[in-house]
């Protein structure tokens, strides 16, 4: 088990490691879920919009990074074919997604804690709701990694594996009421603004932070559906990403 | 016991494309081991079943004494894989290639070091070590990856097109490679599209053409196979002759004879070469080719 983590580490390591080698572009990629914060700061003036933004800025933040795992995935199986070296070696398959898994967690560190440090001095926080929030931010990134694995074993084209997670970040981040309220958007719409997991995982972390309140019917809702579109993509991702190829 | 055992193996892509049909061979311990076949004839899917990779759809393979179906934990202990156009990575230096490669592996740190020296050493990359790879030549980032692979000792090494791209020195440095590896003992098959490269390395070869063997043996026998006595060259004197550059293969004296003729007749340059394996290897797969053509 410890030589699992271990090896699981390492790959973690070498995957995030062009970027660990240049923090400037880690930084800036880290902006890429901040700058929505920046644009409401700007025209709201701050208050409470502002840290409903921050809120989805620490939510999108895993999240981003976990869909962007399919390039990790394609860029290691077809361009670099390290994959290939790594499955005839030892490393289980478990330890590459893993490893993988915690590059993408490196490299979304660097936003999450500037996020969390914003909000903390925007307005008090109790650790315990930061713990929550976090624990809902965790369950998304785990959802969205299973659809970066998905895609990322599915295509075998360098553009769609490029293309689709930044096209998806825009739909399931940008569009949705993740960095603005729910509340925003006309009564008819809202039903479609919760069929994005981000939505639940944005209104969750809300609520948890004090900003939203919702009922314990709203909250088993959203914990139901994040976790039942997790399993969903967790079981796509197993049936297309292969170890060994058929 | 061979190191590789390969009976009756079949491979049909998900798709339906037919790669490999009864391929049944078997290569010795220490022993090198080329396979030649034109693009797509399947040379790296071969390479890839048995670096445990892929699975086949027919037939058995085993490599060191183990199944590559039933057993492939125990071969990925024991081998090392170098994948066709496999690519390091241009903001890593050469260094951050093998050493944590090292590490995922399972060495300390201070064993990764010396390994990742020793190897850098052995490769030629020790004074590039801290370049990142963008800045290295085609033969140097080629090595980069072979080093990577040879991070553990193996015992029997999978080669797929290693030395494509790389200028002549960086050729031989893989060739000196792989001969310090056989003189250990290690088992080398490999994929290669240049005849010379086989002629030089390999104790046996096999031609695949369309998922099939074509010819198995030494690189001498093919050659001999060929049924040509020699190699004959006619070119022009002068340079810019219409007339082009003609290469024979004449099977009797009566033929050499008249080539000869022709060529003093025309004022053309005649040049005598043994068959080389590639003519052999033209002979064995042309055919094919013909047939695609017409």
């Amino acid at each position: 088990m410890r030589k699992r983590i271990r090896e699981a580490l390492y790959i973690g390591l070498f995957d995030s490691l062009p970027l660990l080698r240049d923090p400037a572009i880690l930084l800036l990629l880290s902006m890429f879920s901040l700058l929505p914060v920046l644009f409401t700061f700007v025209f709201t003036g701050g208050g409470s919009m502002t840290q409903q933004a921050l809120v989805g800025a620490i939510v999108l933040s895993l999240a981003f990074t976990g869909l962007f795992s399919a390039q990790s995935v394609y860029f290691n199986k077809h361009w670099f074919r390290f994959q290939d070296m790594l499955v005839a070696s030892p490393v289980s398959p478990a330890s590459y997604a893993f490893g993988l898994s915690v590059s993408t967690f490196i490299v979304s560190v660097p936003s999450l804690v500037i996020a969390l440090l914003l909000l903390v001095a925007a307005r008090p926080v109790q650790l315990l709701d930061v713990g929550l929030a976090m624990v809902v931010s965790l369950a998304l990134w785990i959802s969205m990694l299973f659809t970066g694995f998905a895609i990322g074993a599915s295509t075998k084209n360098v553009r769609r594996a490029n293309s689709l997670p930044q096209v998806l970040s825009f739909f399931l981040g940008f569009i949705p009421p993740v960095y603005y309220p729910l509340s925003q958007l006309p009564p008819e719409i809202q039903p479609f603004a919760l069929l994005a997991p981000t939505t639940h995982a944005a209104q969750l972390a809300k609520h948890y932070f004090g900003l939203v309140s919702l009922g314990v019917n709203d909250i088993v809702i959203g914990w139901t559906y994040m976790l039942a579109f997790s399993a969903l993509m967790a079981y796509v991702a197993l049936k297309r990403a292969h170890w060994v190829d058929p | 016991m061979e190191a590789v055992h390969a009976e009756n193996l079949g491979k049909t892509y998900p798709g339906g494309t037919e790669a490999l049909r009864d391929v049944s061979f078997d290569v010795g311990k220490g022993e090198v081991f080329c396979l030649l076949g034109r693009n797509g004839a399947g040379k790296t899917t071969l390479l890839r079943i048995l670096a445990t990779q892929l699975r086949p759809s027919a037939g058995h393979a085993s490599v060191l004494g183990f199944d590559v179906v039933d057993e492939p934990k125990r071969i990925r202990e024991r081998i090392a894989v170098v994948p066709q156009e496999a690519r390091p990575q241009m903001l890593l230096s050469a260094w951050d290639h093998i050493y944590t490669f090292c590490l995922i592996r399972g060495m300390s740190r201070g064993d990764a070091r010396s390994r990742t020296k020793q190897i850098m050493d052995e490769l030629g990359l020790w004074e590039h070590k801290d370049k990142v790879t963008a800045d290295l030549s085609g033969g140097l980032r080629q090595r980069v990856i072979i080093g990577m692979a040879l991070t553990v000792d193996p015992e029997a090494v999978f080669l797929d097109e290693p030395s494509i791209g790389l200028d002549p020195l960086g050729r031989r440095s893989v060739w000196a490679m792989i001969r310090r590896l056989t003189k250990a003992g290690v088992t080398v098959l490999l994929t290669t599209h240049y005849m010379d490269e086989a002629e030089v390395l390999a104790d046996r070869l096999m031609i695949i053409d369309k998922g099939r063997v074509a010819y198995a043996g030494s690189a001498e026998d093919a050659k001999n196979a060929t049924g040509a006595k020699m190699r004959v060259i006619v070119e022009a004197v002068a340079p810019g002759d219409a007339n082009g550059r003609e290469v024979l293969t004449p099977a009797s004296n009566e033929e050499i004879i008249g080539i000869v003729e022709r060529s003093l007749r025309e004022g053309r340059k005649v040049t005598f070469k043994p068959p080389s394996l590639e003519d052999a290897f033209i002979q064995l797969v042309g055919g094919s080719i013909e047939e695609e053509d017409s």
